[in-house]
């Protein structure tokens, strides 16, 4: 019995003692300093990677203040970017309200094909380069990788990979302005609006009409194919040849940060053209609103689109729209 | 004495798990109630369209002696692609189930769907007329 009892207390007493123990917090020390040149990236922009729009990367280098200073930067791109593209020669840092403060590390840097470039004139230890990537319009459909790499004045030298991205196959056009019967002849083909004139050049590629009518109060803004019915097209006499027949959906709330550029964190991707499905829907969309939004398939089903409304004027009989296309070939 | 004291302890347990199990309804084959409720009516009625907002351009008239409910509809709403919404009495359910887009463009033969009770003695077919906004 006092056996037992013994080796109950003592798990009890060990059990409290480990408790104890592991609870004990581990006192702080500082870091120690990684010795040689190191580097780290990251990527700051969200969503799909879309042509004409940019991928901004920082990309940060130091080595401890013992062993060197830095000397030059460098990011080599799988395919060149378009114009525009850069490595900043500023290094930033962020003030106590938060606001992004730039010190200048060395001379405007060069771009030359795939390769960005900057030479370090600043006596400094680290800093913190952005890359701004305009991903040009042959890259649709493919993956783009990004080699970072930093020299010190010590000799060494170190690299950092990133990506591969994909870049999206969509085509994007913003801010269009669709007028009553004047620029009213929407083209998903060409990504613009024809007036009168226009359309009658291009007759086969037409796909939609814009027209504002105030009555009936449910009308006013609409997006309507030239085959669609009379009553959908009142007053509207199409330029001759003008014709086609486009399945359109309205949406409401998908407002594509890209599109719209007020919202963060919506995204309209390749994925939702290929799962579209508008083999059921009209070919007329009538009251459309600011800020809503229509899918839409041509009649040859070469291209599918999602047109939002960034804004509507009644008083004008106009409306501003921007595009994403994906092409179904 | 211990042995039979546990022995009866789990005969007890065993007896109160399956006394809390049983249910006081039965359960249909959708895995609803079957209850006491006899009521069988629609109380509300929402038209939706394919961007999800409503397509009414007024409430909708629900008679519940005629069994009917009447919509009208904004001018241009895409009927083919519109998705319905009944609110029903208590326990009651809808047969057949909505389980996304529907096509209501027949306006000559407007679409019916059945309340069923909450006790699943009561059926009544609702019919809904759609009318267009001049």
């Amino acid at each position: 019995m006092k056996r037992k009892y013994f080796y109950n207390h003592s798990i009890w007493l060990l059990t409290c003692i480990l408790l104890v123990s592991a609870c004990k917090e581990d006192e702080y020390a500082l870091p120690t300093l990684k010795p040689g040149l190191q580097n780290d990236a990251i990527k700051r922009t969200l969503g799909p990677n879309v042509a004409g729009l940019d991928i901004e990367f920082a990309y940060a280098m130091a080595i401890p203040d013992n062993e060197g200073r830095l000397t030059s930067a460098r990011v080599e791109a799988s395919i060149p970017g378009a114009v525009g593209t850069w490595l900043e020669n500023n290094s930033y840092h962020t003030d106590g309200s938060g606001d992004d403060i730039p010190t200048q590390m060395g001379e405007p840097t060069s771009t030359s094909g795939a390769v960005s470039e900057m030479t370090f004139t600043r006596d400094t230890v680290a800093s913190t380069l952005r890359y701004y990537y305009i991903i040009p319009d042959e890259a649709r459909g493919q993956s783009v990788s990004f080699k970072f790499s930093a020299t010190a004045s010590n000799g060494q030298s170190v690299s950092f990979d990133m990506g591969p991205y994909k870049i999206a196959k969509m085509e994007m056009v913003r801010l269009l302005t669709a007028v009553n019967n004047a620029a009213a002849y929407i083209s998903i083909a060409d990504m613009t609006i024809y007036d009168a004139a226009g359309a009658a050049a291009n007759p086969d590629k037409i796909d939609l009409v814009y027209l504002y009518r105030a009555a009936p109060a449910s009308f006013a803004h609409a997006l309507v194919s030239p085959a669609a019915e009379a009553q959908y097209l009142p007053g509207v006499t199409l330029p001759a040849g003008v014709n086609k027949s486009t399945r359109v959906r309205k949406a409401w709330a998908i407002k594509d940060f890209h599109l719209a550029q007020t919202e963060v964190g919506v995204y309209i991707d390749d994925l939702d053209f290929e799962r579209l499905d508008v083999s059921t829907s009209p070919n007329f969309a009538i009251n459309m609103k600011a800020e809503s939004g229509a899918w839409v398939e041509t009649a040859d089903g070469q291209y599918r689109a999602y047109i939002y409304v960034n804004s509507v004027n009644n008083g004008g009989q106009s409306m501003t729209i921007s595009m994403k296309r994906y092409s179904m070939n | 004495m211990e042995k039979y004291f546990k022995i009866t302890l789990a005969i007890l347990l065993l007896l109160t798990a399956g006394w809390s199990c049983s249910s006081d309804f039965p359960i249909d084959e959708d895995g609803l109630l079957i209850t006491s409720r006899g009521q069988c009516y629609v109380s509300n009625f929402e038209l939706l369209g394919s961007d999800f907002q409503t397509v009414r351009s007024k409430a909708p008239v629900i008679d519940t002696v005629a069994q009917t409910i009447n919509v009208e509809v904004f001018f241009g709403t895409d009927l083919t692609n519109v998705y319905p919404q009944f609110s029903l009495v208590t326990d009651a359910k809808l047969d057949p189930k909505i389980t996304g887009k529907v096509d209501m463009s027949d306006l000559a033969n407007p679409r019916q769907w059945t309340v069923v009770s909450g006790n699943r003695q009561v059926r009544k077919d609702y019919t809904v007329n759609i009318t267009i906004q001049p």
